[in-house]
């Protein structure tokens, strides 16, 4: 591969990873409409918005239907960040719906 | 959290700060496990967080002072009294008596002061002094002849208050009012000033952190005043022969952490005239605004101080000096 054709190729490669980032944020945002919405649940039911076994067991998923190249506990940190996220909006739909 | 803690321990601190309203990010390491906790810290004590099972240290990331915060006001500070800038290009000197002992004392020694380049007087009306048998100052009379001195010879005037009851006759005479060393914590008196409209020296504490003092500014701060120009005056340590350790490493410090304007005061850092020198030039070199400098024209016969007060021919060799020092570090005298 000469420098002309391995920098096509990069722009080929970064034009796909955009389009996955695309889609990754598309389903981060599904995953938490989802979140909200179980958010506002627990407020009405008065449950707490902190499930540790829940967050165990997704955690647990990911890790384990990782197939590669990242690795399991490279998922499960991933994993973690999109807990922290939707931990807090489920906080703030669960307070908002105590409130209306 | 400590190295291989159970999950339930972990869990136990996180339920507890979300309980409390916080958000959490978890990063769980191949010992350690960190919680990143999000919100407004300063509400709670971090070390209740310490006695949690499974918890090995609780770390502030962010700083308890905001409003004297260089992350709250990117731009440097400048202080402006009756036309003197502190904080801006030029280097301002503030030189004066310790303590205001009679007219032609204070008035000698303003004249020679002004003549060599001070932009604004010193002197003391109101002494805290170690001991209560020495002279405790002239009071509003000491007052009247500082801003008599300083309209008759164009200075700025600058002024220790010591307690609430003296700020309103202060705000007649003085453009500066003063908070001693002893008085940095006296949180009463600093929230008074955060009320008045006029700029305030805050002296370091002789045994204060920076982050301390930058908490003193805050009080100040808190209560609408902004207009604070820190003086490091040297701290309290196992050295003898000094009067305190003057802390020039203070000067850079203070500098990165918050945009409110620096000077040092070489007089009571190191309470020896001969040591007074050197210390201001390394202080201009270091980057501080200004200076606070006692000078006595007859430093053998003063009341107070004597021996830590410079000839007024010493001030004006100490300006020349730093004329030459100044251009090198950017700024101007």
């Amino acid at each position: 591969m000469d420098r002309i054709e391995a920098e096509g190729e990069l722009t080929r490669l970064r034009d796909a990873i955009d389009r996955v980032d695309e889609v990754i944020v598309r389903l981060l945002n599904q995953r938490a409409r989802y979140a909200i919405q179980a958010g506002e649940i627990k407020g009405h039911l008065n449950l707490p918005i902190y499930a540790p076994e829940r967050e165990k067991e997704v955690l647990w998923r990911a890790e384990q239907s990782s197939e590669g190249p990242l690795e399991g506990t490279a998922m499960r940190r991933l994993f973690e960040r999109i807990i922290d996220e939707s931990r807090r909006v489920e906080r703030e739909a669960a307070s908002e719906g105590v409130k209306s | 959290m400590q190295k291989h803690t159970s999950d339930e321990n972990t869990e136990r601190v996180v339920a507890e700060l979300i309980q409390r309203g916080f958000d959490v990010h978890r990063s769980t390491g191949s010992d350690h496990t960190v919680l990143g906790v999000v919100g407004n810290v300063e509400t709670i004590d971090m070390r209740e967080f310490e006695l949690f099972d499974g918890v090995q240290e609780v770390v502030r990331v962010s700083e308890p002072f905001k409003l004297s915060s260089r992350t709250w006001r990117r731009e440097n500070t400048v202080v402006t009294a009756r036309g003197v800038k502190v904080g801006g290009e030029a280097v301002v000197m503030m030189a004066g008596p310790c303590t205001i002992e009679n007219e032609k004392q204070l008035f000698e020694t303003a004249r020679r002061v002004a003549r060599a380049g001070a932009k604004v007087l010193r002197g003391g009306a109101y002494k805290p002094r170690t001991s209560p048998y020495a002279f405790q100052g002239m009071g509003v009379e000491g007052l009247k002849l500082l801003r008599a001195a300083g309209d008759e010879f164009n200075l700025a005037t600058v002024s220790e208050v010591m307690e609430i009851s003296q700020i309103e006759k202060m705000l007649e005479y003085v453009d500066i009012l003063q908070v001693g060393a002893r008085n940095m914590q006296n949180f009463n008196l600093l929230t008074a000033l955060g009320q008045v409209r006029r700029p305030i020296l805050l002296k370091r504490g002789m045994s204060a952190t920076i982050q301390e003092w930058l908490l003193a500014a805050e009080y100040i701060m808190s209560g609408g005043n902004y207009e604070i120009i820190l003086c490091e005056r040297g701290i309290r340590t196992f050295e003898t022969a000094t009067r305190n350790t003057l802390d020039i490493s203070a000067i850079p410090v203070i500098q990165k952490l918050s945009h409110l304007p620096i000077i040092a005061d070489p007089s009571h850092a190191t309470g020896r005239r001969d040591k007074v020198m050197p210390m201001a030039r390394a202080i201009v070199a270091a980057g501080g605004d200004g200076l606070l400098i006692e000078v006595h024209h007859d430093p053998d016969k003063a009341l107070c101080d004597g021996p830590q007060s410079l000839f007024p021919d010493q001030f004006a060799r100490l300006m020349d000096e730093l004329r030459i020092i100044v251009p090198a570090v950017g700024r101007t005298i």
